[in-house]
């Protein structure tokens, strides 16, 4: 935990109510972000994302799967988080797992909507080769490799832009003989499908210190934090989700104010993660 | 199968006293006291270490030497086939104490009584030599943190297929059964201080297994060194003397 002393406590509060927060940046200003795409060769999409001193990588897998009972016409994508210790001494152990469980439903809140699928970030109907009996299994692992505050919006960029980087297989499907034999299939290893992401949402950590609020936060500003709400929002600016941690409880019409600054925020972000992205693969690919 | 070709290739191309390619960086973690980054081929890992600093767990506390502690952990995605293993499992135990036995016998802990060092390592990509690897980047991350050690202790394995003994084994050369010795060793006292080996061998192939393991260990100490230098030139330069 970050140990801060009455002087320096009043003076991040002091910073941020003046809107000159201790590294200079205005409240809602980012840290410069930093986007490499394909940096783990053996999976299907993979990024790494840094926000300061902040470090995600995040890798999606994809593996043919049996669609769920009730949703024959869906894919099925998992989300598991993990904070290494080389982040935090603390995560030794089984430490980090409480932080880990949190950022994973957080996530998946924000990214895959209700249980039906409806409203998710992920389509995932496209993810269906044959209905009712074949899909993709998508396996997104994020790994906190250094933790320097706001994992949130990190992880939820860095998914994007692994997303983005994905390639599924395309497959031949050979109809069986009746109509309950399993269909054989053929992966290519050659032909990739692009996964579409222009519906994958941005995440946005709104944290509330005194009477304002701001965004990317540090760890000092963020232990003096009365509360934080993570909204993640898209492209169309729909609101996906919406998280609210922290003990201070917040007045309704503060969250909605909430909500359309992050909007605003959201738009930014998005443009300068979609940037990143593109220069990344351009990278990537040279 | 054939791991050695008759023109004297193996699978990936390499020459059988060949090494993968290495690579080192310093200072991947920029909250820890010390860090580095070493791959060996396709293996990646990550070391950070932190301390020397107050214990955490008094009771753990030495009055005459320092607590040297070591965590090892893969990422769900760093092997071919996904794999999702809870933290601590009998394989990570093991290792986690393989490298704190190593780095505890280099670094001089009775310098630093009454604290604590954390190393802890995490494999991004394994094919192969993590063990190896984990042990390099360690003694790298130390090192960056400023921590005195007796020495750098570096680390590499070789094998024996197809009767010609194999420097720095990948994954498949790995799981194809024969003898794969990991040697450690503290090259400019030129002591060992890590030996493991599984599978049988006749002494006299032993001998040469183990030089080549040992060879292999001093090139990647030469290079160590070398980034070692690099490092302390750049932070030489950046004050400004």
């Amino acid at each position: 935990m970050v140990g801060l002393s009455l002087g320096e406590q009043h003076f991040i509060q002091g910073g941020i109510a003046q809107d000159l927060r201790c590294d200079g940046r205005k409240r809602l200003t980012y840290r410069p972000i930093n986007v490499e795409t394909g940096v783990i060769p053996q999976a299907n999409g993979s990024a790494r994302v840094r926000i300061g001193a902040t470090e995600v990588i995040a890798s999606v897998k994809a593996e043919l799967g049996k669609p769920g009972m009730g949703q024959p016409d869906k894919g099925k994508v998992f989300i598991y988080i993990d904070c290494s210790s080389t982040a935090e001494p603390a995560f030794e152990g089984r430490g980090g797992e409480e932080l880990s469980a949190e950022l994973s439903t957080a996530l998946h809140r924000c990214l895959l909507g209700a249980k039906s699928g409806a409203g998710a970030g992920i389509d995932r109907t496209s993810l269906v080769v044959v209905e009712g009996k074949i899909c993709w299994d998508l396996y997104i692992d994020g790994l906190v490799v250094s933790s320097d505050g706001n994992l949130l919006d990190a992880l939820g960029a860095a998914i994007k832009a692994a997303l983005s980087n994905t390639g599924i297989p395309s497959v031949k499907v050979t109809p069986g003989a009746s109509n309950d034999e399993q269909p054989e299939v053929d992966v290519s290893d050659e032909e990739f499908l692009q996964f579409d992401t222009s519906g994958v949402p941005a995440i946005v950590t709104l944290t509330k210190v005194g009477r304002h609020y701001i965004v990317d936060a540090t760890p000092e500003e963020e232990s003096q934090m009365s509360s934080a709400v993570s909204i993640s929002i898209n492209r169309k600016g729909h609101v996906c989700g919406i998280t609210k941690r922290g003990g201070a409880g917040l007045d309704p019409s503060v969250v909605l104010d909430m909500v359309s600054v992050a909007k605003h925020v959201s738009e930014q972000l998005m443009n300068k993660l979609d940037s990143e992205i593109a220069s990344a693969e351009a990278e990537d690919e040279s | 199968m054939e791991y050695v070709s008759p023109e004297g290739l193996r699978l990936d191309g390499r020459r059988p006293m060949e090494m993968r390619q290495i690579r080192a960086e310093i200072g991947a973690v920029s909250k820890a006291d010390g860090s580095a980054v070493f791959e060996m081929g396709n293996t990646k890992v990550i070391a950070a270490v932190y301390g020397p600093r107050e214990v955490q767990n008094r009771s753990q506390q030495l009055s005459d030497q320092a607590l040297v502690r070591c965590e090892y952990s893969m990422a769900n995605f760093s092997t071919g086939d996904r794999m999702r293993k809870p933290k601590g499992d009998r394989r990570s135990i093991e290792i986690s104490l393989v490298i704190r036995q190593t780095m505890e016998e280099c670094i001089l802990t009775h310098l630093m009584p009454r604290s604590q060092i954390d190393i802890y390592v995490q494999v991004l990509q394994a094919d192969g030599g993590t063990r190896s690897a984990c042990i390099n980047a360690a003694t790298l991350a130390l090192a960056d943190a400023g921590i005195p050690m007796r020495d750098l202790v570096t680390s590499c394995s070789a094998g024996y297929l197809n009767s010609t003994p194999l420097l720095d084994l990948n994954y498949v050369e790995d799981s194809a059964g024969g003898p794969d010795i990991t040697v450690g060793i503290l090259p400019k006292l030129d002591k060992v201080t890590l030996l493991q080996m599984d599978s049988k061998l006749p002494i006299d192939i032993l001998e040469n297994v183990m030089q080549l393991a040992t060879e292999g260990c001093k090139a990647i100490a030469n290079y160590i060194r070398e980034i070692l230098l690099e490092n302390t030139k750049e932070l030489e330069y950046r004050r400004g003397s």
